[in-house]
């Protein structure tokens, strides 16, 4: 906590310093550098840094472009989301109601957003650009000749390789996964749902509304939230650590000295990786219907006159998805727990079982704890996976059954599966919107906290 | 006497544990292949229909799978197979790279940024993905991509500045002196990359590569979203999905059985032939996160 | 900028120069349908094309059905088709986002080839939205006359004992908002809009509670079997003796019965004891003209040809879809087909779906979850949590 509200307070302070060290470059700057801060790319074009200068002088061009020509005319409604509806007019002489368009709520919040997402490049760019000229400035001044481009490009695989590898990967980020996010995060603040459709309707900003609605107004929505929560954590805990726990005793089965065709063993649970899991769990949804080969066959053999409700009843069904995501997950903790487990050095063993320590007690002593300390990370990028897991619960049970305890969602929902539901079955996207933000804050507060906890992840940069 | 007793029992003991393995080991490979030799069971099947009352099929066929590769109006699955491989080659390639850049410059290089940069990534993990699709839909159609197999490529490899951290791990692992060493003899950092840690992280760089290979092959949701109604730029997955869609499902259920292990062929060879590096990556990763 | 362009837009059709399009511009239109329709559309196209050779047509084929349409259309309307096939329950979430051409040009000539039900089917407030197409979006029961005798069909308790006798099933999807309103709708319930829109439901008045008690002896019966689709087509004949489907399975049941194949309309149940007959909803579907489509009056025109008198009769001899045309549906073949004569035979306990909103499927598939599951909760108390999800609060 304390580290957040330190954060919190550098921000400001660094911004300052920002605006400090730009006022303090114009008053000594020369006026190449001055005219730098209006003409980007002007102080390293007069100091000899042509190419360089005109890269800059083309990205602020190319920018006004982009700007005028596409952001603006989004930009300038991002206060309303648009206020002119398509409109209908009679065209006499092809007998039709002629359609006007209107504004687009949808694509003026998107492209707002892509809009305003450019601002930071421009400012760092131009900041660069008005420190290069006035760096430029100052080695003329004291005699020295100003870096050649190439001089500048080479320092790119080396001092600054950083930036170099970075820069891709970061900018494939901030397109597909921070600016989508931004974009999911306004509109919980909108009312952006099957009746407000664009580009038929508009929507537009209602400020807190959907959270309150959840938490506030609505009672089958609140006890939906919170009853989905509940199972949300329960599967989550007990996918995790069932898949985690059974796929280290799998691993140490197979491992054990003596066991033979140990690759075999191996090679017949990877082969129900290599199936495609909505192939595997789509099988296994029908395989435990009520009329599924399971209870065909239990039937025929007389053991059950009644067909099992594997999937039907909310307490069996919830026990299934967790058995069959052992199913789906135990073959990945196998495969990963061998090779640590040969890690363990054989003497802690060997001691234990001078001292008389059952299997039982050493996997309790030694085996658990030595993975949990080498895994932690694992163990919990696999816990926030599974908060999320998508494809188990959809597939198999599709969040059914529902009941009429819920708002648009059943027995096995997660939050995530309730989400999906809400925007491709209700186009409720506001309220999905919200939601989204919510597992966000659990999952995020979860696994920073038990994150920070973990001594290996502490100690990350001492370790090599 | 006693001592020789001892080792009796010890032996005893050893062989009646095995014993117990073997019989659990037998047991759960029953349960685990179970399904999968239903799947194939039912793509042999001559009946159509998702359903059938008994266990075993009335008869046995091969046209379900020839049937796949001639009738190919309704469902060009070799097309479809073509994309998925193209996509999956090319996402596997850039995925790859970026994945491992993104994983060295957090391992070894040392700038302001890093832990800052680092803690975004994990937070950023977390967001649930499924909003964000209509988000990236759009903006895909901004640039003129949507419902092509290049939007395919961008977002599967889009998210690989966030997925550093099994190769991050194993880099981690590699001594330093190695780099500090090549650097003294000159080299740049961008030297050390090519020259030393791509060679020596082989499992590394084989585990990420399949890890990207085979996600375009299993994923149906982030596919359709971006296809539409593009048909003939289908991935096998979102193609055999439609194949089991209500108004499909009686004609085409042993077909899509019949697809899916078609898929699952290739994607099992792949996982039995590198399994070792798979597991030496995914172990050194998880080692140490 | 866009008003302006809607300014000079709407200048120039005020002069009168509005039939933008040159000759010898190409014209390009997508449509939708269904996959199985692709065949049948891409013969009807082609037809269309040669019919209007004057112009240059690039139409090409996207595969979304009736049923995901509405979806569809509305994750990205500028990228869906022109002219696509939808089902007219989705005809006030597509009206309200303005995703529909009126039908304008030929509308008397439409409205008297088509019959009066279809018409009212695809019109809101006395505005036709689309071009009926086909009128089979409804269910019958189907039933295998080895078991069944034509007694047996009429009442739910008929078929019951008999099943039970023969050790077979009565099939009916419950846990289905659009199979379970049956029951309700049977006996006089009604799922209408008030004036602003919103959904109205008295499932839980004193006749539903009648027909949600009937609904639990249903399927505490043993013979009562549930399942989606593929247990019915899959169990027909062996195991299924009687079930509750539309036309879309009739190739299927039809090929797993043999001679014994036999539709007949819905039978009755017993609600207070009296004999009630099931109501069910019928749709049609329906095919639209998108908005924001370039040439509104040749996908106008391209709708109206894959919906004319021809392209019907062609659709029911390729594929079995009853007609909305007059003249096509009294055809002599049409009055043959024994699933969609059961249909017709429904039709007057029939209750149009278009009435229904989105926020009705998922309340009522929970209650018929519940009924599945042979839950023991106060009948009202569940009707009351249901309607109070249907209706929005």
């Amino acid at each position: 906590m304390k580290k957040f509200k330190a954060a919190l307070l550098k921000l400001p302070r660094a911004i300052g310093r920002g605006f400090k060290e730009l006022a303090e470059m114009f008053i000594k700057g020369d006026l190449r550098t001055r005219l730098s801060y209006l003409i980007m790319g002007f102080g390293s074009l007069t100091h000899g840094q042509i190419l360089k200068g005109l890269l800059y002088l083309g990205f602020q061009i190319l920018y006004f472009f982009f700007f005028f020509g596409f952001g603006w005319q989004y930009l300038k409604d991002f206060g309303t989301l648009g206020t002119a509806t398509q409109i209908k007019v009679w065209n006499e002489s092809l007998q039709i109601y002629q359609r006007m368009p209107g504004d687009n709520s949808m694509l003026i919040l998107l492209y707002s957003v892509l809009t305003l997402a450019t601002l930071v490049p421009l400012i760092v760019f131009w900041r660069l650009n008005i420190k290069s000229s006035y760096k430029a400035q100052k080695q003329i001044e004291e005699g020295i000749k100003p870096n050649s481009f190439i001089k500048d490009l080479r320092t790119m695989l080396d001092e600054r390789f950083h930036i170099t590898m970075l820069s891709i990967p970061m900018l494939a980020l901030t397109c597909f996964t921070i600016l989508p996010i931004i974009f999911m995060v306004l509109i919980a603040f909108t009312n952006f749902d099957q009746t407000h459709q664009p580009p038929g309707n508009l929507f537009t900003w209602v400020g807190m509304t959907n959270v309150t609605d959840i938490f506030l107004g609505n009672t089958t929505k609140r006890n939906t939230f919170f009853g989905i929560l509940g199972w949300t954590m329960v599967w989550a805990v007990f996918a995790t650590f069932t898949n985690y726990i059974l796929g280290i005793i799998l691993a140490m089965m197979i491992n054990k000295k003596g066991i033979r065709f140990k690759k075999m063993w191996r090679t017949i649970f990877v082969i129900t990786i290599a199936v495609p899991q909505f192939v595997s769990l789509m099988l296994m949804s029908k395989l435990l219907t009520d009329t599924g080969i399971v209870n065909v066959l239990l039937q025929k053999m007389g053991w059950i006159s009644e067909p099992l409700p594997f999937l039907t009843d909310p307490t069996w069904a919830r026990a299934v998805v967790i058995i069959i995501n052992m199913w789906v997950g135990i073959p990945y903790t196998m495969l990963m727990a061998s090779g640590i487990l040969m890690n363990i050095p054989q003497d802690l063993y060997e001691s234990a079982s001078i001292d008389g320590a059952g299997p039982v007690r050493s996997f309790t002593a030694i085996t658990m704890p030595y993975m949990l300390f080498v895994t932690a990370p694992y163990l919990i990028t696999t816990f926030v996976g599974n908060i999320n897991n998508f494809n188990v619960i959809y597939l198999l049970t599709a969040g059914n059954p529902l009941t009429l305890d819920y708002y648009q969602a059943g027995q096995t929902d997660l939050l995530i599966t309730w989400l999906y539901k809400l925007t491709v079955n209700q186009q409720d996207y506001s309220l999905a919107s919200t939601i989204g933000i919510f597992i966000f804050i659990i999952v995020a507060t979860v696994s920073l906290i038990v994150y920070n906890r973990t001594g290996s992840v502490k100690k990350e940069d001492q370790f090599q | 006497m006693s001592k020789e007793k001892n080792l009796i029992g010890i032996r005893a003991r050893r062989i009646a544990s095995n014993t117990t393995i073997y019989i659990i080991l037998s047991v759960m490979a029953i349960i685990w292949l179970l399904p999968i030799a239903w799947l194939i069971i039912s793509s042999l099947r001559l009946e159509p229909g998702a359903y059938t009352t008994y266990i075993m099929p009335k008869g046995y066929t091969l046209n379900n799978y020839t049937r796949l590769f001639t009738e190919t109006d309704l469902f060009p699955f070799p097309r479809w197979y073509g994309n998925t491989l193209l996509v999956a080659v090319l996402s596997c390639i850039v995925t790859t790279f970026l994945t491992l850049m993104v994983a060295y410059t957090y391992s070894r290089l040392r700038f302001k940024a890093r832990t800052k940069l680092m803690n975004m990534s994990l937070v950023l993990g977390m967001f649930p993905g499924f909003m964000s699709m209509i988000a990236i839909y759009h903006f895909l159609k901004a640039i003129g991509l949507t419902q092509s197999l290049a939007a395919l490529v961008i977002v599967y490899s889009g998210g690989a500045a966030l997925n550093y951290y099994v190769a991050k791990g194993f880099f981690d692992t590699i001594p330093r002196s190695l780099d500090e060493a090549a650097m003294l003899d000159g080299a740049t950092r961008n030297g050390v990359f090519w020259k030393i840690i791509l060679p020596t992280s082989r499992p590394i760089v084989i585990y990420t590569a399949i890890t990207a290979f085979i996600a375009p092959w299993v994923d149906f949701i982030f596919a359709s979203v971006i296809m539409k109604d593009n048909y003939q730029n289908y991935t096998v997955a979102v193609g055999l999905y439609k194949m089991i869609e209500r108004e499909n499902i009686f004609n085409y259920y042993t077909r899509f059985c019949a697809g899916a292990v078609l898929v699952a062929i290739p994607i099992t060879i792949l996982f039995i032939s590198i399994q070792k590096y798979y597991v030496e990556g995914v172990t050194g990763g998880a080692v140490k996160g | 900028m866009k008003k302006m362009l809607a300014i000079v837009l709407t200048i120039a059709l005020l002069l009168g120069m509005a039939p933008a399009f040159a000759d010898g511009e190409t014209i390009t239109l997508k449509v939708w349908g269904s996959q199985e329709d692709q065949e049948l559309l891409g013969i009807l196209i082609d037809a269309f094309k040669a019919e209007n050779a004057d112009k240059t047509w690039d139409i090409s084929l996207g595969v979304v059905g009736e049923p995901d349409a509405k979806t569809r259309y509305l994750e990205d309307p500028a990228a869906a088709a022109d002219v696509f096939a939808f089902a007219n329950d989705q005809l006030i979430d597509l009206v309200n986002a303005d995703a529909l051409y009126e039908v304008t040009r030929n509308l008397d000539a439409i409205v008297a080839a088509n019959s009066a039900g279809s018409v009212e089917s695809a019109s809101l407030d006395g505005v036709l939205y689309g071009y009926p197409m086909a009128a089979d979006n409804g269910y019958f029961l189907y039933y295998d006359k080895s078991v069944f005798t034509e007694e047996d069909v009429q009442t739910l308790d008929g078929l019951l004992a008999k099943a039970n006798e023969a050790g077979k099933k009565v099939f009916m999807d419950v846990s289905n908002g659009w199979y379970i309103a049956s029951f309700f709708m049977g006996a006089g319930c009604s799922l209408t809009l008030d004036e602003n829109g919103n959904q109205l439901c008295d499932f839980n008045s004193e006749a539903g509670l009648a027909a949600g008690e009937a609904i639990r002896a249903f399927t505490a019966d043993p013979a009562f079997l549930t399942g989606d689709d593929s247990v019915l087509t899959g169990g027909m004949g062996d195991t299924i003796a009687a079930g509750v489907s539309g036309t879309w399975n009739a190739e299927a049941i039809q090929k797993k019965l043999g001679e014994n194949y036999a539709a007949v309309k819905l039978p009755t149940f017993t609600a207070n004891g009296e004999q009630i007959q099931m109501a069910s909803f019928i749709g049609t579907k329906v095919i639209g003209v998108n908005t924001q489509t370039q040439f509104p009056v040749e996908a106008m025109m391209l709708a109206e040809y894959l919906t004319n008198e021809a392209s019907q009769a062609k659709r029911f001899e390729m594929r079995q879809i009853g007609p909305t045309n007059l003249n096509v549906a009294a055809s002599d073949a049409v009055k043959a087909n024994i699933a969609l004569a059961a249909l017709s035979a429904q039709g007057s306990f029939g209750v149009s779906q278009k009435l229904v909103l989105g926020t009705y499927w998922t309340p009522a598939e929970a209650f018929g979850t519940a009924m599945e599951n042979k839950s023991t909760d106060d009948m009202q108390t569940m009707l009351d949590a249901m309607v109070a999800q249907i209706v929005g609060e």
